[in-house]
C-alpha cells in the first residue's frame, strides 16, 4: 500500500466519508416522491386485465346470464367450481344454475372459466381483498358471486373487454353464443337479434 | 329398403367379390355396401345408420366413390354387387362429407352448452372431425319443445331427421310409436298421431338419438356426460338380467344408459340374437329409488310401539344375543329365515349358510317359492336340470314358440323383444295361450284366448292331440316304451271335445298347434306367471316336458322348455340353496353324499334330513308357535300374500322378528329390529338370470347413510354368534362358492347341461303320469262369472318399483279394476264408476277403468299395489308337491255399487 493511499484512508476516516456517502442517498430521497403508499388507506390503481375475485353477471334487464352449462367447471384446472343446473320451471327449455359454488381458496386465478363461458356470465374483478377469519366464507355461493358481480360490474365489463371477450353489445352477439329463447308458441317470431 | 342383412338365416345369398380401397373383399350378395365396408374394419361416418335395423339413408355422410360414377354414392343404401370398385377415402370425399355436416348444422340451434347431449353428440363430433367453423346460411327452426310425454322431451330444433328413433321403435321393438310429420315447415319426429307419447317407454329412441333431440325428463339438465362415473352393472328388476350403465355424479344417480346407443352403431346383426342391448322402462327410468330419501339409513329397534334409531354395534349385539337365546331356549328349529330373490348369489349363499350352520335351522325359503320353484322342481325331477333349457339366442332362432301363460311384454320386456325378433327376422310361428289379450298375442301367428285357469287342460289337449295324430318322435319315445304306454293310457281317458269346451280352444286348433310345434325344427316353450304361479303349476310344467319329450324336442339343440322370472335372481337363490329342499348347486338336502361334502367344507353338521319348512309352512309355524324368531332379508310376505294367509297374525306371534331391507316395508313396520340394507347399486355380487348366466353387479355408490350390504350384515351377525367368518369382500364368498359348486360362474355363459331323462322316464314316470292327466271337471260357480286376475304390469316389478318416483309417475296406482269395455257396457258402468266385487273371501268396493288388454269375462288388478287390498279377495291354494302358494286368480262377481 502506497503512502498516498494510506493518507487518503486516514483522511476519509477523519472526515466520516462513509456517513456522508450514505446520507447522500437519504437526502436525495427526502426530495423524491415516495414509492410506497399507505395501504389500506391508499389503494393501488389496478389494470383492467387484472385477474381478481370472480363474479357472476346479469344482463342489463336483470336476467341471470348464466345458463348452467357446466363448462367453467370443466375448464377449471384446480376443480374449484361446482355448478348444479336445472330447468327453469317458468321458462321451459331454459337451463340455469340452481347452485353455483367457487371455492376461492382453491382458485388459481387462471381465468379459464371466464374464457370458457359461452355467455360471458363470469368475469374477474379487481377485488382481491377477501381475507377473513372464517375459511368457510371463502366458499363463494351463487348469492355471493352475484353480489360481487353487481358491486364490481364495471370492473367485470372492463375485464371482458380487456380480454377481448366482450367488445360491445353488437359484436358480443356475433362473437358469443346467444341462446334460443324458450319457444312457447309455434308462431312465435324469432328474437330480435336474429331477425 | 329391401336390403336384408347377411345374417338372415332364411336368405341364402350368393358370395360376391368387390374391391374396397384396393383390397379384394368377399361379401354376400344384396347386402348394404356400408355393412360390407364396416365389416372390413373401416369406419365411414354415418349418423343415420345403426346395425340393429336396415339402413335408412338420410344423413348423407356415408359417401364413397364408386368407379364409373361421377358423384359420390351413399354406401348405406347402395347394394353391394360383384365387381364394384370402391374408394372410401380422399380429399373429395372429405369435402363432400363436410358439406353434409354443414347442411345439418345450418339448421341446428347450436345451443350445445345447454344441451344434454353436449359431449356425447355425433353431430358435434362430426363438426369437429370435419373442421366446420363457420356457417354462411344458418337459420333456426323455432319449434316449441314437445314436453307432453311423461318420460321424454322432444326438442325438434336439434333433430337431424336421421330417423334412428323411428327405425329402432318400428324394426327392432315392433312398437311403432313414432313417426315423421311435416309441421311448421320442418319434418319432425312426433308420437304417432301427434298426441302425447303413449308407448312402452323403453327409451331405446333416446339411446339411439345421436343428437339431443330426445332427452330424458328425469335427468334433464342435471349433468354433462363427462361429469359422470359410469358403472357397468346388471338391472335388478326382472330375470332378463339386462346389462346397463349406471351413471352417477357424486352421490346421486343421474341416469341409466344401455349398451344400445348411437355410439355402438357398428356391429354384426347376428349378435342381436343374443339381445339388442336395449332396456325397458323399468331399467331405464326406474332408478330413482336408489338415492331416494325414503331409504333406511340407520338400524331401527322397537321401543314400545315405535322404531328408534340405534347404532350398529348395539343392534348387531342385540340381534345376535336374542337369536342365541331363542336357539338355546327353544332349539334351533324355532328360527326361520326368508330371503328375497333381489339379493345376489353370494348373499343367498351366506344366508343359507347362516341359517343352516350358524343358527342350525333348515327353515329357510326365498321369494322363488312364489312360483319359480314349481319350474325348478319339475325340471330337476324330469330332466335333472333345474333351470330353463334355452338361451336368448335359442329364443330368437326358434321356428315355433309356444307361449303359455306368459305375458312377456309386461313381465320380461327384453325377452319379448327376442320373441319379436324371432317373428320378424326368423319368421317364427308363435302360439300364445293366455286368458288376457297380451301384446305378444297381438303379434303372434296363432293367438288363443283361453278360459282362465285352464292352462293345464290346454296342455292335456296338446299332449293328447300329439299322441292321437301320431306327431310323436319315434326315436325319443322309443327309448322309454313303458313310459310312453303309461302316458298313452293316461291320456286315453281324456276327451278332446270336453277339453275343447272347457278351454275354449277348438279341436282343430289343437291339431294345428300340435303340428306346428312338432314339425318345426326348433321349437321352444316359454311358460311364465300364468302357469307357474297358478294352481297345479308343478304338474303343468311336467306336462310341458311331456309335450317336448313326445315331439322329440328334449335335448335337441335350440329346443326346450323355459320359464321367465320376475325377480333378477330367482334362479340364483335356488341354485345357492336358499330353499329347504336344496343345498347349493341344487344338491338335494337329504342326499347323504352331498350333505357329507358340505359338512366337511363348512366344518359343521347340517340340520337333520327331512327337516325344513317352506314359506307357507314357516308362516304356519309362526302362527302355531313352533317358530319363535324370523329373519326376513328383503322379503315382504305381509304385502305379498293375501289376508287369508294370515301373515299378520303369524308375525305378531313371533318373539323376535328381524327385517333387513333398504326400505321400511309393511313387514318391517312389524319388526323388532330393522337393519338398513343396500340396494344393488351399492354392492358387488352376481345375479343368475333366466338363461342361467351369472352376471356381475358392481358397486357404483357408497352405501347410503349407515346402510350396509347384506353379505356384510350377515358376516357381522355370524361373528357376533361366535362363528368367525372371515369374508372381507364378495370375492371371498365367490371363492367358496367356486369350490362347492364347480363351474357356477362360467364366465357369464350359461353352464352347459344335457338333459338326463333316464332317471325319471325309466323310474317314477310310470307311476306319476296317470295322476297327472286325471280328468278334471272345472266346477264353476254361476254366481261368480268373472275371473279376477292379478299380475305384473310393464312399468312395475314387485313392490320395489313402487319406491321409484319416475315409475310411479308413469303408472300410478289408479286403485281401479281393469275391465274389458264390453263387460262394462253389459253391466252398465262407465269409466270411473264404482263397483262392488265379491269373492268367496269377501267383497270390496272400487273404481273401474276400461282396458282393451283384459279379456271379456275377466278383470285385472296389478299385483304391485295393495290399495285397495284386492289381493285379499283371493284364497291361497298350496301346491302339494312344491309348497308353492297360488294366489293370483279367483272367481268373483261384479255389480254396480
Amino acid at each position: 500500500m502506497s503512502v498516498g493511499a494510506v493518507t487518503k484512508k486516514i483522511l476519509q476516516a477523519a472526515l466520516f466519508q462513509e456517513i456522508w456517502e450514505a446520507m447522500k442517498v437519504t437526502f436525495k430521497h427526502m426530495f423524491h416522491r415516495p414509492i410506497t403508499f399507505q395501504y389500506p388507506r391508499e389503494q393501488r390503481v389496478i389494470p383492467d386485465a387484472h385477474r381478481g375475485a370472480l363474479g357472476l353477471l346479469r344482463y342489463d334487464d336483470g336476467r341471470e346470464r348464466c345458463v348452467g352449462c357446466d363448462l367453467c367447471e370443466a375448464a377449471c384446472p384446480s376443480r374449484c367450481i361446482k355448478v348444479i343446473s336445472a330447468e327453469d320451471r317458468e321458462r321451459p327449455l331454459q337451463r340455469y344454475a340452481a347452485e353455483f359454488y367457487i371455492d376461492i381458496t382453491k382458485c388459481v386465478f387462471c381465468g379459464y372459466c371466464v374464457e370458457a363461458c359461452p355467455v360471458n356470465a363470469l368475469a374477474m374483478t379487481k377485488m382481491y381483498e377477501f381475507s377473513t377469519h372464517d375459511k368457510r366464507a371463502l366458499l363463494f355461493d351463487k348469492k355471493k358471486l352475484y353480489e360481487i358481480g353487481e358491486r364490481h360490474l364495471e370492473d367485470g365489463k372492463k375485464y371482458l373487454y380487456a380480454h377481448n371477450q366482450e367488445q360491445d353489445v353488437q359484436e358480443s352477439r356475433e362473437y358469443r353464443y346467444y341462446f334460443p329463447q324458450s319457444v312457447l308458441q309455434p308462431t312465435q317470431p324469432p328474437p330480435k337479434h336474429l331477425s | 329398403m329391401g336390403l336384408k342383412p347377411a345374417t338372415n338365416p332364411e336368405v341364402e345369398a350368393a358370395t360376391i367379390e368387390l374391391t374396397i380401397d384396393g383390397t379384394r373383399v368377399t361379401a354376400k350378395d344384396g347386402v348394404s355396401l356400408y355393412d360390407v365396408i364396416s365389416m372390413t374394419g373401416k369406419i365411414i361416418p354415418a349418423m343415420c345408420y345403426h346395425y340393429t335395423f336396415d339402413p335408412f339413408g338420410s344423413c348423407g355422410m356415408c359417401l364413397v366413390m364408386q368407379e364409373g360414377k361421377k358423384a359420390p354414392v351413399r354406401s348405406c343404401t347402395a347394394k353391394a354387387t360383384a365387381g364394384m370398385i370402391i374408394r372410401t377415402e380422399g380429399e373429395d370425399l372429405f369435402l363432400a362429407r363436410k358439406k353434409a355436416v354443414e347442411k345439418h348444422l345450418s339448421v341446428h340451434p347450436l345451443d350445445c352448452p345447454v344441451c344434454d347431449a353436449d359431449g356425447h353428440c355425433e353431430l358435434q363430433d362430426m363438426a369437429f372431425e370435419h373442421g366446420v367453423t363457420n356457417l354462411p346460411n344458418a337459420k333456426q327452426k323455432f319449434i316449441p319443445e314437445d314436453t307432453r310425454s311423461l318420460v321424454l322431451d322432444f326438442n325438434m330444433n336439434r333433430c337431424i331427421a336421421c330417423a334412428e328413433c323411428i327405425n329402432v321403435c318400428k324394426d327392432v321393438l315392433m312398437i311403432d310409436a313414432l313417426q315423421f310429420m311435416k309441421k311448421g315447415g320442418f319434418n319432425q319426429v312426433v308420437p304417432k298421431g301427434d298426441v302425447p307419447l303413449q308407448c312402452e317407454f323403453c327409451g331405446d329412441c333416446l339411446a339411439v338419438c345421436p343428437v339431443g333431440a330426445i332427452t330424458n325428463k328425469f335427468s334433464k339438465y342435471l349433468y354433462k356426460p363427462w361429469q359422470m362415473k359410469k358403472t357397468a352393472t346388471t338391472c335388478n328388476y326382472c330375470g332378463d338380467g339386462c346389462q346397463l350403465y349406471l351413471e352417477t355424479k357424486d352421490e346421486d344417480v343421474i341416469r341409466i344408459t344401455s349398451h344400445l346407443s348411437w355410439k355402438n352403431k357398428w356391429g354384426d346383426r347376428a349378435e342381436t340374437a343374443k339381445g339388442h342391448g336395449g332396456l325397458c322402462v323399468r331399467g331405464r327410468f326406474g332408478f330413482e329409488y336408489i338415492d331416494s330419501a325414503t331409504r333406511l339409513q340407520q338400524p331401527l329397534v322397537r321401543e314400545g310401539d315405535r322404531l328408534v334409531e340405534k347404532p350398529w354395534l348395539e343392534v348387531i349385539d342385540l340381534v345376535a344375543g336374542r337369536l342365541a337365546e331363542i336357539k338355546r331356549r327353544y332349539g334351533s328349529g324355532a328360527i326361520a329365515g326368508l330371503i328375497t330373490a333381489r339379493c345376489t348369489n353370494e348373499e343367498a349363499y351366506l344366508f343359507q349358510k347362516l341359517m343352516r350352520v350358524v343358527l342350525g335351522s333348515n327353515h329357510l325359503d326365498s321369494s322363488a317359492r312364489y312360483g319359480h320353484l314349481n319350474f325348478v322342481r319339475a325340471m330337476k325331477r324330469a330332466v335333472g336340470i333345474g333351470r330353463s333349457l334355452n338361451t336368448w339366442e335359442d329364443f330368437t332362432k326358434a321356428k315355433a314358440i309356444l307361449l303359455i301363460g306368459s305375458n312377456l311384454t309386461e313381465t320380461n320386456p327384453l325377452t319379448s323383444v327376442r320373441i319379436k325378433e324371432a317373428i320378424r327376422v326368423y319368421k317364427a310361428q308363435v302360439v300364445t295361450f293366455d286368458s288376457a289379450i297380451t301384446n305378444m298375442a297381438k303379434l303372434a301367428s296363432h293367438p288363443f284366448l283361453i278360459t282362465p285357469g285352464t292352462e293345464g287342460l290346454v296342455l292335456d289337449g296338446l299332449v293328447k292331440t300329439v299322441i292321437e295324430r301320431d306327431l310323436i318322435d319315434e326315436e325319443a319315445v322309443g327309448q322309454y316304451p313303458a313310459a310312453f304306454e303309461a302316458l298313452k293310457e293316461a291320456v286315453s281317458r281324456l276327451s278332446l271335445d270336453q277339453l275343447s269346451s272347457q278351454t275354449g280352444v277348438s279341436v282343430e286348433s289343437f291339431q294345428e298347434i300340435a303340428e306346428i310345434f312338432a314339425e318345426a325344427p326348433r321349437s321352444i316353450i316359454v311358460c311364465a306367471e300364468g302357469l307357474v304361479r297358478r294352481a297345479d303349476g308343478y304338474r303343468n310344467v311336467l306336462k310341458l316336458v311331456d309335450l317336448a319329450w313326445l315331439t322329440g324336442k328334449l335335448g335337441r339343440p335350440g329346443c326346450g322348455v323355459n320359464t321367465v322370472t320376475e325377480e333378477p335372481n330367482e334362479q340364483g337363490v335356488v341354485d345357492m340353496g336358499a330353499a329347504p329342499e336344496f343345498l347349493p348347486g341344487l344338491a338335494p338336502f337329504d342326499d347323504p353324499t352331498a350333505r357329507e361334502r358340505f359338512e366337511k367344507v363348512w366344518g359343521a353338521s347340517l340340520p337333520s334330513p327331512g327337516e325344513g319348512r317352506s314359506l307357507l309352512e314357516i308362516l304356519e309355524g309362526c302362527k302355531s308357535g313352533a317358530i319363535k324368531a324370523l329373519y326376513v332379508l328383503g322379503e315382504n310376505p305381509l304385502a305379498t300374500l293375501p289376508a287369508s294367509a294370515e301373515v299378520r297374525s303369524a308375525l305378531e306371534r313371533l318373539e323376535w322378528l328381524v327385517v333387513q331391507d333398504p326400505f321400511l316395508t309393511e313387514t318391517g313396520r312389524m319388526a323388532h329390529v330393522v337393519l338398513p340394507a343396500c340396494t344393488y347399486a351399492e354392492k358387488d355380487g352376481t345375479f343368475t338370470n333366466l338363461e342361467g348366466r351369472v352376471l356381475h353387479i358392481r358397486q357404483a355408490l357408497d352405501p347410503k347413510g349407515e346402510s350396509l350390504p347384506d353379505w356384510h350384515i350377515m358376516t357381522a351377525l355370524a361373528n357376533a354368534l361366535d362363528y368367525p367368518w372371515e369374508y372381507q369382500s364378495v370375492s371371498d364368498v365367490q371363492a367358496e362358492i367356486r369350490k362347492l359348486v364347480p363351474g357356477y360362474y362360467n364366465l357369464g355363459q350359461p353352464r352347459k347341461a344335457e338333459p338326463v331323462l333316464d332317471d325319471y322316464w325309466s323310474g317314477g314316470y310310470v307311476h306319476e303320469v296317470a295322476e297327472r292327466y286325471a280328468v278334471t271337471s272345472v266346477a264353476r260357480d254361476q254366481a261368480r262369472p268373472f275371473s279376477l286376475q292379478m299380475g305384473q304390469v310393464l312399468t312395475h316389478s314387485g313392490k320395489l318399483s313402487t319406491q321409484a318416483p319416475g315409475l310411479m309417475k308413469i303408472a300410478p296406482n289408479t286403485g281401479r279394476l281393469h275391465m274389458h269395455p264390453e263387460d262394462m257396457e253389459k253391466l252398465g258402468i262407465q269409466d270411473g264408476d264404482k263397483v262392488r266385487i265379491t269373492s268367496e273371501r269377501g267383497s270390496l268396493q272400487l273404481g273401474v277403468e276400461p282396458d282393451q288388454s283384459v279379456a271379456p269375462g275377466t278383470c285385472f288388478f296389478p299385483e304391485h299395489f295393495n290399495e285397495p287390498p284386492v289381493k285379499d279377495l283371493i284364497a291361497v291354494s298350496v301346491d302339494p308337491v312344491t309348497g308353492v302358494p297360488a294366489f293370483k286368480q279367483c272367481w268373483v262377481s261384479i255389480e254396480r255399487a
